[in-house]
């Protein structure tokens, strides 16, 4: 969105209603579907979160008001989730993207098995959460798990990490592997984003003699800014709510600490079956994020006008 | 669409009388550790043995089970009859959702060839029953035989004997500064409240919904935290440690002793024959208590043909039938015939089962259960194992959560 | 890109020795997978997955006795119908987003945003209420609509930096040449913005192919996604390792292969003609 909108009068002048009723009619398959599929529920859910809504007394539901965002609010899990979903979020988007962009850059290079290298390098982003998580969870196991083997012999470590098992290290392993899995995501989005930069522009700087340092400052980045953006912003949202690899892998311990705000929120209404309880949780983080969400579009000037 | 099976919960017994016999379809929720799916076979033999009832059998994924089960009844989309746990009766009992099967059981031939006992023991809190068992197993001690006998060890009956026993045979085997094997695989995940209720709920006037914020129950929890902090006889891993992890560790020999079932007991002896034996779990603060692993089959309330319903479940927990069932499971037949002839695991572990039985012990029949099991017996028991609170902490949220 | 005629070495080492480091990582794990997919299932705990007296039995028990290729077949439809339903929408509500100025938008774009901020699982009871009274339940046309919305809004942020990234006086050059919106949309901005359309296709297969809530609740007896189909391996007391491992093998494969083949189409649009005119 970094070109400003309408201009024509050419447009204009072929079809003033047309051009009016138009957008709206390309976009109405798309507002009507997630519209009944989606807001729907999700008002409904909003709705829950006003009662007391324990899934397995379905006949004591009453109205409580607030009371669920107060209670919320006063638990100390609560903040525990909000402040490991943060750090959750900062550090698994930014090494995504760094590793995405890194890829990306390398694979729009020309070398004879560029083909293979793009193919595979989705490979983790195209594995089902469940498989990746009891995987890395085998990888991460302190008796028989490959990574403590590898680092042993590496001499990195002297004695068997219990790399799940230790608050110290468990939010920091799931990060890593939530990292393997997503950074497919930002380099073939990426890679996409740079096929729209004209070579032109590269052919000009290179005969202007600009260091290919120069023309990634001056060229790539500006050119990928946008799809890079917006990759960020869905990422975020995307790992904010992602729950199922933490799940498998510690199920939010050991205690509670890798527990995040969707997994909380999951674990009160699927396992505990307190509904009322969890779409609050789910209430507050949807806020919480959306002025995060906002925040961010200011800031990178993607204000959507 | 299977919508057509959808009715109110309440008229189920109106459906009774005018359920016709042919062409019933009973749709049957089950969960198996066995990818083979054995339960075709089963199904086949049913349909040729009652013409007119179809049974359409759903493999759900274990840790999805109960999820699904309570979306589907919520949503009106249950199962017409479903493998279920005691731990979910009292839920299930509040939502209405189980069909009672009282005069089911009492026109029914096979109940006499059911274990003694089996059928009350699964009895609904309101005195009705609605559970029909299928499989049963108990928990006991597994260890590595030959690891004892090299140190001189007898297998331990007392926690005390139990401490003295796992430090000793925590040990660095091969003299390089680390500990290669430990002492005792504690599972500290989700369903690791077997392992902890031995060391705590054998104490006397201990129970979890009572007196477990006593002295005596306080020290079982502290002594389980000592182990792990003091004398270190778990692996590390502990708090994070499933069933998968435990059994691992054992069959890799990395720890010496852990609690399961004989479900279990097949791998065990693919991986270590002879060095792995078993025995009832040891007596703590001078009492016994092991966890009994129970699966039963139920008629849900919105079935459409109920009868047909039973004759379906009863029919797994009949002769012969139910040995197939338990084949695929690798567990124990509720049927004497069927157990008597029993050949599927190896005879010791059959015998540590059956000694295990007088301590077998139920958790208590209220919806705060599966709370407890799911995440507060996990959540303080990790907490407790890493520091963060102590084990007076972690009893009293959970007597708060039973009393609540 | 920018190097272009630097010597052969220096490629090599600043191109790909880092990209087979790269590789390294992102495969690593999976050639572990695979070897465990390949390893005597007794040998796992004991001696480890080697592959020392490799087997291909997991395979085979997987497609014999637990039917993964119906799995596979179902999450193929559900994916292919999802991707044909989620591009239509998303592309044709992107140009227009992109293309024209009106009222709403803003609110629009954000309430695209919102409806991925809210965790799945508390919309799967509503949801689920909703498909039964259209009788859809345990069908593919409702596992196509659910993953459908999940990957919308996405894919309509993402077409629409796209279809930002081409220049606006492209389609207005041929609008002006005779082009109605349209066939300007057809004929110029869709095959120019072909690698965003790949790259979103691939989204929005993989998105789908992956998801798991959805397909448990939704789907059922006769529609069972890989998904669910590889959950059933894991059991109470057990995981079978060997079959869940092969299961995960095979299961990255189609979008893998689909992306091999499409990844040439991951090449610039804009030729420099184009630009010019």
């Amino acid at each position: 969105m970094t070109t400003a909108t309408l201009d024509p009068d050419i447009s204009a002048r072929r079809s003033a209603l047309g051009r009016r009723i138009l957008p709206y009619a390309m976009l109405s398959p798309a507002v009507l579907v997630t519209l009944a599929i989606v807001f729907f529920p999700m008002v409904q859910t909003a709705w829950m979160s006003l009662h007391e809504y324990v899934l397995f007394r379905p006949n004591d539901f009453n109205w409580v008001g607030l009371d669920n965002f107060r209670a919320a609010l006063a638990d100390e899990v609560f903040w525990i989730s909000l402040k490991h979903t943060a750090i959750w979020m900062c550090t698994t988007i930014p090494a995504q993207l760094l590793l995405g962009l890194i890829t990306a850059l390398l694979l729009n290079q020309d070398f004879w098995w560029r083909p293979l290298a793009r193919a595979l390098i989705i490979i983790p982003w195209a594995l089902p959460s469940v498989v990746i998580a009891l995987m890395w969870t085998w990888i991460y196991d302190s008796n028989y798990g490959v990574a403590n083997e590898f680092l042993l012999r590496l001499g990195v470590i002297q004695q068997a990490v219990p790399w799940l098992a230790n608050p110290d290290t468990a939010l920091a392993s799931i990060i890593l592997t939530l990292t393997w899995q997503g950074f497919p995501f930002f380099a073939v989005m990426i890679l996409a984003g740079l096929q729209s930069i004209p070579a032109s522009y590269y052919e000009a700087a290179s005969i202007d003699g600009a260091s290919a340092w120069r023309q990634f400052w001056h060229i790539t980045l500006p050119g990928i800014a946008g799809v890079m953006m917006t990759a960020v912003l869905l990422r975020m949202i995307w790992v904010a709510n992602s729950f199922d690899v933490i799940f498998v892998m510690t199920g939010g311990g050991p205690g509670y600490s890798t527990h995040t705000l969707p997994l909380y929120a999951f674990i009160k209404a699927r396992t505990n079956l307190d509904f009322g309880y969890g779409s609050s949780i789910a209430v507050l983080f949807t806020i919480m994020l959306m002025v995060v969400v906002v925040f961010y579009l200011r800031r990178t000037g993607k204000a959507v006008d | 669409m299977k919508s057509s099976s959808i009715v109110g919960i309440a008229s189920a017994l109106a459906l009774m009388t005018s359920a016709a016999y042919a062409d019933s379809t009973v749709r049957f929720w089950y969960h198996f550790d066995n990818a083979d799916n054995p339960m075709d076979e089963l199904v086949a033999t049913f349909e040729a043995e009652n013409p007119g009832i179809k049974i359409d059998a759903e493999n759900v994924p274990w840790n999805s089970y109960y999820d699904q089960l309570y979306t589907s009844i919520v949503g009106g989309n249950a199962p017409d009859a479903a493998m279920v746990k005691l731990f979910a009766q009292p839920r299930l009992i509040e939502l209405g959702a189980l069909h009672p099967i009282d005069d089911d059981i009492a026109n029914w031939d096979g109940a006499a060839n059911i274990e003694d006992g089996l059928i009350d023991l699964v009895k609904g809190g309101d005195g009705t029953q609605y559970y029909l068992p299928v499989q049963y197993v108990a928990l006991y001690l597994y260890y590595r035989a030959d690891m004892l006998a090299e140190l001189g060890l007898e297998v331990p009956t007392t926690c005390d004997e139990f401490r003295d026993v796992a430090k000793a045979l925590t040990r660095d085997t091969d003299g390089d500064g680390q500990t290669d094997v430990y002492g005792f695989g504690f599972r500290g995940a989700k369903g690791g409240h077997d392992h902890w209720g031995t060391f705590v709920l054998g104490a006397q006037d201990v129970s979890l919904t009572d007196g477990i914020t006593s002295e005596a129950g306080v020290a079982g929890t502290q002594f389980v935290a000592d182990l792990f902090q003091k004398d270190q006889v778990f692996p590390p891993s502990a708090p994070n440690d499933g069933f998968q992890e435990i059994i691992g560790a054992f069959k890799a020999g990395r720890t010496a002793m852990t609690i399961h079932h004989i479900g279990s007991a097949n791998g065990m002896v693919e991986a270590l024959g002879d060095k792995v034996s078993a025995a009832p779990v040891p007596a703590c603060g001078g009492g016994s208590w092991t966890a009994f692993g129970d699966e039963s089959t139920a008629v849900l309330s919105n079935a459409e043909d109920p009868e047909a319903a039973f004759k379906w479940i009863s029919f797994l927990s009949s002769e012969g039938h139910n040995t197939t069932f338990n084949q695929a499971t690798g567990q124990l037949p509720v049927v004497k015939a069927d157990a008597s002839n029993w050949t599927m695991h190896p005879e010791r572990f059959v015998e540590a089962t059956q000694a295990s039985v007088p301590a077998a012990q139920l958790l208590p029949s209220s919806s705060a259960t599966s709370d407890f099991v799911n995440t507060v017996w996990p959540t303080n028991m990790q907490r407790v194992l890493i520091g963060e609170i102590s084990a007076e902490e972690m009893n009293a949220n959970i007597d708060a959560l039973f009393s609540e | 890109m920018a190097i272009r005629k630097t010597p052969k070495l220096k490629r090599f080492l600043t191109i790909e020795v880092p990209m087979l480091a790269i590789l390294v990582f992102t495969l690593g794990p999976y050639l572990w997978m695979f070897i465990t997919s390949v390893s005597p299932e007794e040998t796992l705990f004991t001696s480890g997955p080697s592959l020392l007296n490799a087997t291909f039995e997991n395979y085979a028990r997987l497609f014999d006795t637990v039917g993964f290729s119906d799995n596979l077949m179902d999450s193929l439809i559900v994916a292919v119908g999802t991707v044909i339903v989620g591009l239509s929408l998303s592309v044709t509500a992107a140009y227009s987003f992109s293309r024209f100025n009106f009222k709403g938008k803003r609110v629009l774009m954000l309430q695209f945003l919102l409806i991925n901020m809210f965790p799945l699982v508390l919309l799967i009871l509503p949801l689920f209420v909703l498909m039964r009274m259209l009788g859809l339940l345990d069908t593919h046309v409702a596992l196509i609509i659910a993953n459908s919305t999940v990957a919308i809004p996405f894919s309509i942020w993402m077409m629409v930096s796209y279809i930002n990234g081409i220049p606006r006086s492209l389609d207005e050059a041929a609008m002006t040449d005779g082009c109605t919106r349209l066939q300007a949309l057809r004929r110029v901005v869709l095959p120019l913005c072909m690698p965003g359309i790949i790259a979103t296709g691939i989204y929005i297969f993989i998105t789908s192919w992956n998801e798991y809530l959805y397909a448990l609740t939704l789907g059922g007896r006769d529609v069972r996604t890989i998904t669910v189909a590889v959950q059933t391996l894991i059991g109470e007391y057990e995981v079978q390792w060997g079959l869940l491992t092969a299961g995960g093998i095979v299961g990255a494969m189609p979008a893998t292969v689909l992306f091999l083949i499409v990844q040439k189409r991951l090449i610039s649009g804009l030729t420099q003609g184009a630009v010019k005119g």
